[in-house]
């Protein structure tokens, strides 16, 4: 019985108990959230003991972190780095992406060091090797997509993301109305190349039953990717992505008919007024399942600084209902990101979340700012560093700007506002 | 005769014109907003500007960048680098906020060097200089604070913040209520400090039109400085704040009687489902002035990253209505900003400025990202260097990996995917 047939029935299992502990909720809201699919816990039944994480409505807004092989260069030692950077920066989830070389050991790699869900994109491994096999990916067989998404599922991985709705009337719909960019996602560009090679259906459309097979067996939640989403601003809600919207949809529902957890990935690139309209749709079409966003970027012109444009995009999209972020780093459009990015990338992508928390009034979001600001407020230098959001970053920023003797900062100097302010109003003592 | 007289006259001066011809509108639309105060063109009368700014109703949302010294680090010849840092990297005018070593050669330093509008805060140098002077901050007469501001703008200062909306009504709103950070803003709390010892009140305040007659004199841009903007999200518009905003309304419209142009600064802390409110309540109360924001700042919690809770809080806002950000580096909260912090406040502050005028649908914010996006389609990294908001990140651009499916050559199915949409 898969997690979501059994919160149905009224259990409340071990991971809907630690979520609820870990959200100051209640256990029956985390059992109804997780039975009415509002509330995603991904955690596959072939994989050790992890960390149970809720995604979804009432919830703290989530990060997820994206690693793995791509291309020659890369090397398996360095993705663990990331890894570990992501980690430490308090990343929810990972997502391994890779592309290339020893996926295999990759994904084993990743399930094994970090403690949270792991997801995975299981088309790309398909792919290439299909590409090793035949020379082409194109020729990759039906069969051999659906072996690697039940070897992976054997695996543990937590949530698999399967561009399901992008099928063949969406494609000629991008062809037709012209879309400016219409190969953004990287599985996307390759399953529509692989469709009109094959002159074939999206098999993960026609055979989304046995999709739903492999997820219910290792109960893996399904993250329904788009192969439509905007790559530039100009694509944003266009025909494209609004009906692949509607098929997610439909898809969703299926999902959890056949008992599976289901959550719907988005944007891309959007502009600041389309945002909340973006999440209103999603949630209507897709029946209130969790929302996982990449960025969004809000203009196609940061580039090396599209971790700030995301975290612009993320904020207003975790305002207005989106539950998961996926992080965008600074080299994102220009190359790879160092194990450095990798961890600015989380921190702007969990700044984002909890400015969301805070606007939609999540309970307890508040209370972080206003202990901070306190400590803020009598010139507490320890409790202001240890509260911060990366406190590694703060300490040295102060050290390298400010030095250690300082009262107050060397913004200010010896005209610290706070200072100069509680001695005239007598509001609070300053400490140091 | 000040910008703001001569547009009432229906003249329409070569400071509109450049502004016009910057934004692509005409020259008739400039003058209208300047006379009607919805627009200001910060410029003393006695000062060269290369890159005139127009700032208000209907034009691109500018970046502010402050530089100057402090009483731990003074040095002037690493604010001058930050000067130039701040400009190559695309901000609109620049503010010294200098309060330690040479504040006057520092000042003459980026009026000469600079080609954007520069601003000050002459409160500033009036209480460091009473310190010194008098022993105390708070034995700062009347005339001191004047003969500052009259010597900055004497100098060629273009805009000047001045804490004129800080009043008595304001402090005993704050002190009946109460606040997690009380007075955040230097300038504010020099003022409350002076105020509560000496229980007089503000003279910025109280002789408003003794103020307004040095800066129409040398055609100075009043920014009414917000002396009681929130500085925890806690403290967002709470009674205190509103009452300096309603205070600062009266102001407006006492500065535009006499002819000078104004402009008015706020927020700070603001969660952002309060920064829509704040945009409209500024204009609502402030006739339509610009408004020329801090931040705002999403969150409280991010100390070294607040050029990005900057970036959020000031997209939402330029969306709804502010016209002027004032960049937050990586440092604030925590010391003096490097160059290397300077570039990336200005940088995230253009990014949050540009991705307002897109949601506003500015037609040339437009098409930037249209032709980043071309650019992006058809692979050509020169034109996506050239259309970013940073060509630099380029320089030592080298592609991650090799991405093209080199296993797959002809075989690739994102190729064949690239042809079917007709892009080779």
């Amino acid at each position: 019985m898969t997690l979501m047939e059994k919160a149905r029935r009224g259990e409340i299992t071990r991971e809907m108990e630690e979520v609820a502990l870990a959200e100051g909720v209640s256990l029956e809201f985390i059992q109804n959230g997780v039975a009415g699919g509002t509330v995603v816990i991904p955690r596959s039944t072939a994989r050790a003991r992890i960390k149970p994480t809720g995604i979804g409505s009432g919830l703290r807004t989530k990060v997820s972190a994206s690693v793995g092989l791509y291309g020659g260069d890369a090397s398996i030692p360095v993705e663990k780095l990331k890894i570990e950077a992501a980690a430490g920066a308090g990343t929810d989830a990972i997502m391994d992406l890779s592309v290339s070389g020893d996926i295999d050991s990759m994904r084993r790699e990743a399930l094994s060091m970090f403690t949270g869900p792991v997801g995975t994109l299981p088309l790309y491994q398909a792919l290439a090797e299909a590409g090793e096999k035949y020379r082409s990916s194109a020729q990759m067989k039906v069969e051999e997509l659906f072996s690697v998404m039940e070897r992976q599922a054997a695996d543990g991985v937590d949530f698999l993301a399967l561009h399901c709705g992008t099928t063949m009337d969406i494609v000629e719909r991008a062809k037709k109305d012209g879309r400016v960019d219409p190969l953004v996602s990287y599985g996307g560009s390759h399953l529509i190349g692989w469709m009109i090679y094959n002159q074939c259906e999206n098999p993960l459309y026609t055979h989304y039953d046995r999709v739903l097979e492999i997820a219910r067996k290792y109960d893996v939640t399904v993250s329904l990717a788009d192969g439509m989403r905007p790559g530039c601003l100009a694509d944003s809600l266009d025909g494209p992505q609004v009906q692949e919207l509607v098929v997610l949809g439909e898809l969703v529902r299926r999902a959890r008919e056949a008992g599976v957890q289901v959550m719907v990935k988005g944007p891309g690139h959007v502009p600041l007024n389309h945002l909340k309209a973006t999440v209103t749709l999603q949630k209507s079409l897709c029946g209130g399942a969790p929302y996982f966003v990449f960025g969004p970027v809000v203009t196609d012109i940061a580039a090396g600084y599209d971790h700030i444009s995301a975290a612009i995009g993320g904020a207003v999209c975790s305002w207005a209902g989106a539950e998961f972020l996926c992080y965008v780093t600074a080299p994102e459009h220009l190359g790879l990101p160092s194990a450095e990015q990798v961890r600015e990338g989380v921190i702007a992508s969990r700044i984002a979340a909890h400015a969301g928390d805070l606007a939609r009034g999540l309970p307890g979001a508040a209370q972080w700012d206003l202990e901070l600001s306190k400590a803020r407020k009598v010139l507490d230098w320890d409790r202001q560093i240890a509260l911060s959001i990366d406190p590694e970053r703060a300490a040295c920023i102060k050290r390298d700007r400010s030095g250690d003797n300082s009262e107050g900062c060397a913004m200010c100097g010896k005209y610290c506002a706070m200072k100069v302010v509680a001695e005239y109003l007598g509001t609070a003592r300053q400490t140091c | 005769m000040t910008q703001v007289l001569e547009a009432r006259a229906g003249r329409i001066t070569g400071e509109m014109e450049a502004v016009a011809s910057a934004e692509g509108l005409t020259p008739e639309f400039i003058r209208a907003g300047v006379a009607s105060g919805k627009i200001v063109i910060p410029k003393n009368k006695g000062r060269k500007i290369t890159s005139l700014c127009g700032i208000g109703e209907g034009l691109r949302i500018k970046v502010n960048a402050l530089i100057g010294t402090s009483s731990d680090r003074d040095l002037i010849l690493d604010e001058e680098k930050k000067l130039a840092v701040a400009e190559a990297a695309g901000c609109d005018s620049v503010m010294d906020l200098s309060t330690g070593g040479d504040i006057d050669g520092m000042r003459r330093q980026t009026l000469a060097r600079a080609g954007v509008p520069v601003g000050s805060v002459p409160i500033y140098q009036a209480a460091v200089n009473a310190l010194e002077k008098r022993g105390a901050m708070v034995n700062m007469t009347d005339q001191d604070m004047f003969d500052a501001i009259e010597k900055q703008a004497a100098g060629g200062i273009d805009f000047m913040a001045i804490h004129c909306a800080l009043n008595f009504d304001v402090i005993r709103r704050l002190q009946a209520r109460g606040r997690v950070t009380d007075v955040v803003s230097r300038g504010g709390a020099f003022l409350t400090g002076w105020m509560l010892h000496n229980n007089r009140e503000n003279p910025l305040y109280h002789q408003f039109d003794r103020l307004l007659e040095i800066l129409k004199k040398y055609d100075v841009t009043l920014s009414l400085g917000d002396a009681i903007r929130p500085g925890s999200t806690a403290d967002s518009l709470d009674g205190a704040q509103l009452q300096g905003l309603i205070v600062a309304g009266e102001l407006v419209a006492r500065a535009h009687a006499a002819g000078v142009q104004v402009m008015v600064e706020g927020p700070g802390h603001v969660p952002m489902h309060h920064v829509e409110s704040t945009m409209l309540l500024q204009k609502r109360l402030c006739d339509g002035a610009p408004y020329f924001i801090l931040g705002t700042l999403a969150t409280d919690v991010a100390p070294g990253y607040d050029h990005i809770t900057s970036a959020i809080g000031g997209a939402i806002a330029g969306a709804a209505g502010a016209d002027f950000l004032c960049y937050v580096t990586p440092a604030e909260h925590l010391g003096l900003p490097t160059s290397d912090d300077v570039r990336d406040g200005v940088m995230a502050a253009r990014i949050a400025a540009h991705a307002a005028d897109l949601a506003r649908g500015r037609r040339g914010a437009w098409e930037k990202d249209m032709k980043m996006a071309r650019a992006r389609v058809s692979g050509d990294a020169a034109a996506q260097a050239e259309s970013s908001v940073d060509p630099r990140v380029w320089e030592n651009h080298r592609p991650g990996g090799d991405g093209k499916c080199a296993v797959c050559g002809d075989g690739c199915a994102a190729r064949i995917a690239a042809k079917y949409f007709g892009i080779t």
